[in-house]
């Protein structure tokens, strides 16, 4: 690992700031190597390769937090952090009024090494290049029934590599990983006439370029895209009115993110980011509080294979467990670091993830879903529905920042008559708020599936990679407008 | 440890080290940055930090071929690995269809200093700062606050294999600060500057306050789906006009993610609307005299008269245009620097007495796409936000979203403000200098269901 030249550097880091009063500190050599290839329209853009280590530093003195980073990793500019990192925290306590403890969660000693089957240093700008080509041949060579329908821009991003991380803590905790990831990123454009319709595609997981074939991107996006032309020339008006609604694993996944993985992160009922991604509407006193029917159960899990949130020790050294958010309706469980599970007085679930050498480490889902249910098929779920909707893709969505008024825009959405879906619709909207979303659920297939998502939290921003999912999941007698 | 370089050495390091490869061209940049931030929340400061890093971006060309690297090492013999690995891996490729020659010659830019010195070493300077806004907030009514502090210092360097050599150094302090009387009872305030005598935390922290205590008692909308003239301040407006820049970049253009696609020339917006892009003027935060291919930026007119009139360019969107680059490269994307909007004629009062059925909205966040082709969008106020009948403030509001396109909002505007303000936080990435906006017939909606006290 390139980053055992480093290691020592961490070290020396605790242990400095340790000698100059920390009662807390942490190193983290964090980084990676990857390379990235962009198709625009069939046409190769120049590819990128990125190649970024450096160290962080955070230290608690006199219950006051810093943070400290840089690339530049001699031994000279580490002491120059240390020292400055543990200056900033002395001169800033007596501005804490809520003094900041580790508490006693036990960091763990761990080596974390997700495994390849085709590594991904394969991976290099001709064989992503490669691998785009042929999906977009594919795109283009997609014949669509519905008549004069075109996908004439299509932007790809392929990208495969590894991050790695070194984190030592100064009560014990040791924790090196390895993890490499592919990702896929388009966007699609459907043009009919002076109509359009887009689509993106967001797929990723840890693991090596076998990934490609796993999760079958050829296909998948062949797929996708003939769906998007039939949705341009097919799709006919949605109705708007009170109706029962089927939500596919992807919308499932994004709800359960959006309304449950958010406003169950402890530093945002704590406040913590309430200037930028905002508070939550529930309070610290909230757990064992009812916000959906007995059929709402919804998890975090960062210990799932192959998974794009995968993270079984997290960025404090705790090792990390599956967080089991909604059960029965109830909430049962608010996602901890050390510092917000001291304050509660609860146990930490391990969920400090950082973006990079650069950034904090702060609260963060992993891969967030609604728990499968009972129905063996999408059919069998769909055959209870008189009236309704089947909500299979979105395009748009958003949600305010207590998380309490949510809204998702069909993409591929079906009118559901009589147990049965009849024809494509255009761009339902489902707008609704958490606790009617979460109550009105009636059923839960037993097919489980996750799309890749990029969430974004903190100040400076910190993009993450994670997984939403969950079975197809129907809501009962909620409000629909149809859109145009 | 080996030796690190500074960022001429650096770049000049890398040029040669690409030219005895066999690269046609090269080009180098290395940016240093140095930022502080104070973070607060509960009034309580939760975390300061300090980010010091150095990077490298290399972009070689050869026969046609280009491939780009960016790396954190500036030790020397990482750079040249470094390289030699991104040449190796650039011969393995096709010729590019995009590749097109940088200039013969090459430009050297030695601009006049213009950033803040203050604001090298911010330490000592961010705390007093925080205060003073936590303490303004309070006196208008506040109970508790968070926000976030940030100031620093950017310089880029560029050196290129055809002569192009220059650096150019840029400052910035912001704060954004959030007030709130009670959980429904926010408002927003934010300062943001290239120097600390431009700087009002204080104000900032007034507003957040005010709103904060105006919107006590919030109410929600009888009915959504209905329209509604909305008097959006320049945050909000900020954040909508910003996207339009990033619109305007050609290569979203040519993506198909761009609803500016086919309509140079055509009205896009209202007349009073101007909208230009600027690469350093007074007061620019991130201001940058040459861009990332080392092309001198400059003060583009994107709308003029609601008309529009440019693009973004770097030299390859350029030249499949069949016009100059306008120096906003990125070197796969053309980009905004700073953006500027017209200012108007209207006072506040002015515009708000206007309003027969309307909103003032303060702030918002999380503005999304139907489509960026079409330009449909939904975003979602929050903070102060207040109902109007007949020119009257009558009531705060909750739980809104602004659901239309960017076309039609923009081609609906009625009055425009003197007074501008620059504007740049986790909504707004490109500072934005922007006037308050009174525009019609904007479609407000709102969610299905109750509130958690009675949902469930």
């Amino acid at each position: 690992m390139l980053l055992d030249e480093y290691k020592d550097l961490a070290d020396f880091c605790v242990r400095e700031a340790r000698k100059l009063g920390a009662e807390y500190a942490e190193a983290r050599i964090h980084g990676g190597k990857g390379t990235g290839f962009l198709l625009k329209n069939g046409e190769p853009q120049p590819s990128m390769i990125d190649d970024s280590f450096g160290i962080a530093a955070r230290v608690i003195v006199g219950g006051a937090m810093a943070f400290g980073a840089t690339n530049l990793l001699s031994r000279e500019r580490v002491r120059d952090l240390t020292a400055t990192t543990v200056k900033m925290a002395r001169s800033s306590a007596r501005l804490v009024k809520e003094p900041i403890e580790m508490g006693d969660s036990k960091p763990a000693t761990r080596k974390v090494n997700v495994s390849e089957k085709e590594p991904v240093e394969g991976g290099d700008p001709n064989w992503l290049k490669s691998l785009l080509l042929e999906i977009d041949g594919r795109v283009v060579g997609s014949r669509s029934d519905a008549g004069g329908v075109k996908i004439p821009n299509r932007i790809m991003v392929a990208s495969a590599g590894v991050e790695e991380k070194y984190i030592v803590t100064s009560d014990g905790g040791k924790v090196e990983s390895r993890v490499p990831r592919f990702n896929f990123f388009g966007i699609f454009t459907a043009l009919k006439g002076g109509e359009a319709a887009q689509r993106i595609i967001q797929q990723g997981e840890t693991g090596g370029l076998e990934i490609v074939k796993r999760i079958r991107l050829l296909e998948l996006v062949e797929e996708e895209t003939q769906t998007l032309m039939e949705v341009l020339g097919e799709a006919g008006k949605a109705p708007t009115g009170m109706m029962d609604v089927v939500l596919s694993p992807e919308l499932s996944g994004i709800a359960a993110h959006e309304s449950v993985g958010h406003p169950q992160e402890a530093d945002r009922i704590l406040g913590r980011e309430g200037a930028q991604a905002g508070e939550s509407y529930l309070s610290k006193d909230s757990l064992g509080t009812k916000v959906g029917s007995e059929e709402a159960y919804v998890s975090d899990d960062p210990t799932i294979a192959h998974s794009n949130g995968y993270c079984p020790v997290d960025d404090e050294g705790v090792v990390s467990r599956k967080r089991r958010l909604i059960v029965g309706g109830k909430i049962t469980e608010f996602l901890q670091n050390r510092s917000t599970s001291t304050l509660l007085g609860v146990k930490n679930n391990g969920s400090s993830r950082s973006a990079g050498f650069d950034r904090e480490p702060i609260i963060r889902m992993s891969n967030t879903f609604v728990e499968p249910g009972d129905y063996a098929t999408t059919e069998e779920l769909i055959k209870e529905v008189k009236d309704g909707i089947y909500l299979k893709s979105f395009t748009e969505w958003n949600i305010d920042d207590k998380r309490l008024n949510q809204r998702y825009t069909g993409l591929e959405a079906y009118r559901i008559k009589n147990g049965e879906t009849t024809g494509l619709v255009r761009a339902p909207v489902l707008e609704i708020t958490t606790p009617a979303l979460w109550g009105s659920v009636k059923g839960r297939s037993k097919r489980l599936e996750f799309e890749a998502a990029s969430c974004g939290k903190g100040d400076p921003m910190q993009g993450i990679p994670v997984w939403t999912g969950g079975p197809d999941t129907l809501l009962a007698g909620v409000r629909i407008v149809g859109g145009s | 440890m080996a030796k690190m370089m500074g960022p001429d050495e650096s770049n000049s390091f890398g040029v040669r080290v690409a030219k005895r490869l066999g690269a046609d061209e090269a080009i180098l940049m290395t940016v240093i940055s140095n930022e502080r931030m104070e973070r607060f929340a509960n009034s309580s400061v939760t975390v300061t930090k300090n980010v010091k890093e150095s990077g490298q971006v290399v972009y070689l060309a050869k026969g046609g071929r280009r491939i780009i690297g960016s790396s954190s090492n500036p030790e020397k013999a990482s750079l040249e690995r470094f390289i030699e690995l991104l040449y190796k891996s650039m011969m393995t490729l096709p010729k590019d269809p995009g590749y097109v020659a940088l200039p013969a010659r090459g430009r050297a830019y030695s601009p006049k200093p213009s950033h803040d010195k203050k604001l090298e070493s911010a330490e000592g300077l961010l705390s007093g700062y925080v205060e003073e806004a936590i303490e303004s907030a309070e006196g208008e009514g506040a109970r508790r606050t968070a926000g976030s502090l940030e100031a620093g210092v950017t310089s880029h360097h560029i050196m290129s294999s055809t002569g192009t050599v220059g650096s150019d150094t840029s400052s910035r302090i912001l704060l954004n600060i959030r007030a709130f009387t009670d959980r429904d009872a926010s408002g927003h305030g934010l300062s943001c500057s290239a120097t600390v005598r431009d700087f009002r935390p204080a104000t900032a922290g007034e507003r957040a306050g005010s709103h904060s205590e105006r919107m006590r008692n919030a109410r929600e909308l009888s009915e959504g789906g209905k329209t509604y003239q909305v008097l959006m301040s320049p945050t909000v407006a900020a954040n909508l006009l910003g996207l339009v820049g990033e619109f305007a970049s050609a290569f979203s253009v040519e993506a198909g993610t761009s609803y500016l696609a086919d309509k140079l020339g055509k009205k896009v917006a209202s007349d009073s609307l101007d909208l230009t892009d600027v690469g350093k003027a007074e007061g620019c935060l991130d201001a940058r005299t040459f861009d990332d291919e080392g092309q001198p930026t400059q003060s583009t007119k994107l709308i003029e008269g609601g008309v529009l009139r440019s693009y973004l360019h770097n030299l390859s969107t350029a030249k499949r245009f069949g016009t100059k680059s306008t120096g906003n490269a990125g070197l796969i994307e053309p980009g905004p620097w700073n953006l500027e909007i017209g200012r108007g004629d209207s006072g506040y009062e002015e515009m708000v007495a206007e309003m027969k059925h309307g909103l003032i909205l303060t702030s918002n966040w999380y503005t999304r796409f139907k489509n960026y082709r079409t330009g449909e969008f939904s975003t979602v106020p929050r903070d102060g936000t207040y109902l109007v009948e007949s020119g009257e403030v009558r009531a705060p509001i909750k739980g809104i979203r602004i659901s239309d396109s960017l076309e039609r909002m923009f081609s609906s505007i009625r009055l425009i403000s003197r007074d501008r303000e620059w504007v740049q936080w986790w909504e707004v990435d490109n500072p934005t200098l922007c006037p308050w906006l009174l525009v019609d017939g904007v479609t407000v909606t709102r969610a299905y269901g109750e509130g958690p006290s009675q949902g469930g």
